[in-house]
């Protein structure tokens, strides 16, 4: 029970659901109990990826009388999504926070509403340079990709945990202990290796960008799409007016005409997706895209 | 058959005779699009147009073998598996599939299904099920659910209606399958398994009668009931949970059942083959 920090300790988990952010937190909260710190720690898990929150709060300290962090009061944020943590960022503390995260992206689907083959997602667009401009202390680190390479991208978890480590100072021998309890058994080992590996990694410096991460940016182009040209044919002597294509379109751009024909009213809107010709009882509709070949450079 | 042809380049045109189109049936039917998974499917398996042989009864479904453009049976009602099943011995090259319907396969020709399925010749049965008989004036089916409206159940409908894939579970066919018709690419997939299965495949296509079951039960226009039918149904992913707490689950869909037995039509050619050989000698 040696040094114990005069104030309240505020570390902040967040991620998307099924990344182990409540490992995380159960891991960092028993350690600090152990220590014999109070210990309080709170947590929402829901569907992130859908808008919801998923995080977790853990505070420690001689005396903790709240288990949840005011805005602008977290010490240290630990974020398991590239985008999770950048939308946590304004919790930390603007002088001292340190901002531990991994590289990894996971594209929601409100990202994707731009349907047109070819579109970029509208995930964010901070690259991880601007943001350890940003904080005090910050690690951008491709924990599922280490994870990965140790045999197990589940793990990155605690690689995270590694880096964590660093940041506060408990011994290394207590963190292992407690992850070998937590775990399930036959993942032990490989998570003492990842935890390992990300303190290592970590020590490194304290403005660290993994050479992967500084590539997050790239990941869209590397998975090209060409861009169609869609030609929607419609035969009105064979199309009897049966309303499936216009309240099936995903994107409305269908319409019946005064004389009840199915039309194509907005082809702006129109993403080729084929679904109008495939739902067609009277097959009049015919969907045809065409690779666009880019002039060569 | 292989499962190699190029998807893509499908077009529906191909497989339709041009001078029957537009088909009569009323708009919004689900037999038109079961019309095109069913011939997209065949495509998909590169089967040849004069290698295909198509058989239909009497009813809406019956009239879809006018639309195809290959070797077409137009037969009685009831009996278009058993014109498929001497079809297919005579001619074991051909692949044979029959569109039926729910009366033509459960009420008239319900004991040919059966003994079809019994029998487990390689033969491909569609039967597009659409609760009602729409071509004879709306009658009651055996299909047709519970409580419904029809122009012989005036009062609605008191009898129970047919599980028509446990039946032909039970009677022993090869592959069974049901799909709605609001998943094409799953109800082509599914069709495309069964034309492949040796032996009896039954393949169920919930279909939506629009104009008279839809506009007698206040069901809505052709979107509607087909995002209710789709709905209504237990997809494949959800097959093994036991409590439905968000909907109440009425039939499952994909595939339902695999049962690999002896195909009949190899069993009767070498019984044949012996019986000549043993004649001769």
């Amino acid at each position: 029970m040696a040094d114990k920090p005069n104030a309240t300790k505020n570390v902040l988990i967040v991620g998307v659901g099924g990344q182990g952010v409540i490992m995380v937190s159960k891991v960092l909260a028993q350690l600090c109990q152990a220590d014999g710190h109070d210990v309080k720690q709170s947590e929402v898990h829901g569907m992130a990826k859908r808008g919801g929150g998923v995080f977790s709060h853990v505070r420690f300290g001689p005396k903790v009388w709240s288990p949840t962090i005011p805005e602008g009061e977290v010490d240290i944020l630990v974020a398991l999504e590239w985008a999770e943590g950048l939308r946590w960022i304004k919790h930390l503390k603007p002088d001292t926070g340190t901002f531990i995260a991994d590289c990894q992206k996971i594209v929601p689907p409100f990202a994707c509403r731009n349907r047109k083959r070819g579109a970029e997602p509208a995930y964010a667009p901070q690259t991880p340079e601007e943001i350890i401009d940003q904080v005090h202390a910050g690690y951008v680190m491709d924990a599922t990709g280490m994870a990965a390479n140790l045999g197990n991208a589940k793990a990155s978890n605690t690689v995270l945990l590694g880096a964590l480590s660093t940041v506060l100072e408990f011994p290394e021998d207590a963190w292992q202990d407690i992850i070998a309890g937590t775990v399930p058994p036959k993942s032990v080992e490989i998570n003492a290796r990842a935890f390992a590996e990300g303190r290592a990694w970590a020590q490194g410096g304290e403005k660290r960008i993994d050479v992967t991460a500084s590539g997050l940016h790239k990941a869209h182009s590397e998975v090209h799409h060409p861009q169609v040209d869609t030609v929607v044919e419609i035969t009105a002597e064979w199309c009897k007016g049966c309303d499936i294509c216009v309240k099936m379109c995903p994107e409305r751009c269908l319409r019946l005409n005064g004389q009840l024909k199915a039309e194509l009213a907005l082809p702006d809107l129109c993403t080729g997706c084929q679904l109008c010709s495939w739902l067609c009882p009277d097959m009049a509709i015919k969907v045809t895209n065409t690779p666009i070949t880019e002039p060569a450079e | 058959m292989k499962d190699t042809a190029d998807k893509t380049a499908f077009d529906v045109n191909h497989w339709l005779r041009q001078d029957q189109m537009p088909h009569f049936l009323c708009p919004g039917c689900g037999h038109g699009i079961a019309l095109r998974a069913l011939v997209w499917a065949l495509h998909d398996l590169g089967i040849d147009k004069d290698k295909l042989a198509v058989v239909s009864g009497i009813g809406c479904s019956g009239r879809l073998s006018a639309y195809i453009d290959a070797n077409t049976f137009h037969t009685t009602h009831g009996r278009p598996l058993t014109y498929a099943t001497g079809l297919k011995l005579a001619r074991p090259d051909l692949h044979v599939v029959v569109i039926s319907g729910d009366g033509d396969a459960l009420a008239i020709g319900g004991n040919h299904l059966i003994h079809a399925c019994r029998r487990n010749l390689d033969i491909t049965c569609l039967m597009l099920n659409n609760e009602i008989y729409g071509m004879t004036g709306g009658q009651v089916s055996p299909t047709t659910s519970e409580g419904r409206y029809t122009s012989t159940t005036p009062a609605g409908n008191t009898e129970p209606n047919f599980d028509a894939c446990a039946l032909a579970t039970a009677a022993g066919a090869g592959f069974v399958g049901r799909e709605v018709t609001m998943q094409v690419l799953a109800l082509r997939d599914l069709i495309r398994q069964a034309v492949a299965h040796q032996g009896f495949s039954f393949v169920e296509v919930l279909s939506d009668c629009t104009e008279i079951y839809g506009r007698k039960n206040d069901l809505g226009a052709s979107p509607e009931m087909m995002l209710a039918k789709k709905s209504a149904m237990r997809p494949f992913a959800y097959r093994n949970t036991v409590d439905v707490p968000f909907r109440a689950n009425h039939l499952k869909t994909g595939v339902i059942a695999r049962n690999e037995r002896p195909e009949y039509g190899a069993a009767y050619r070498a019984m044949t083959a012996a019986l000549r050989d043993g004649g001769a000698e």
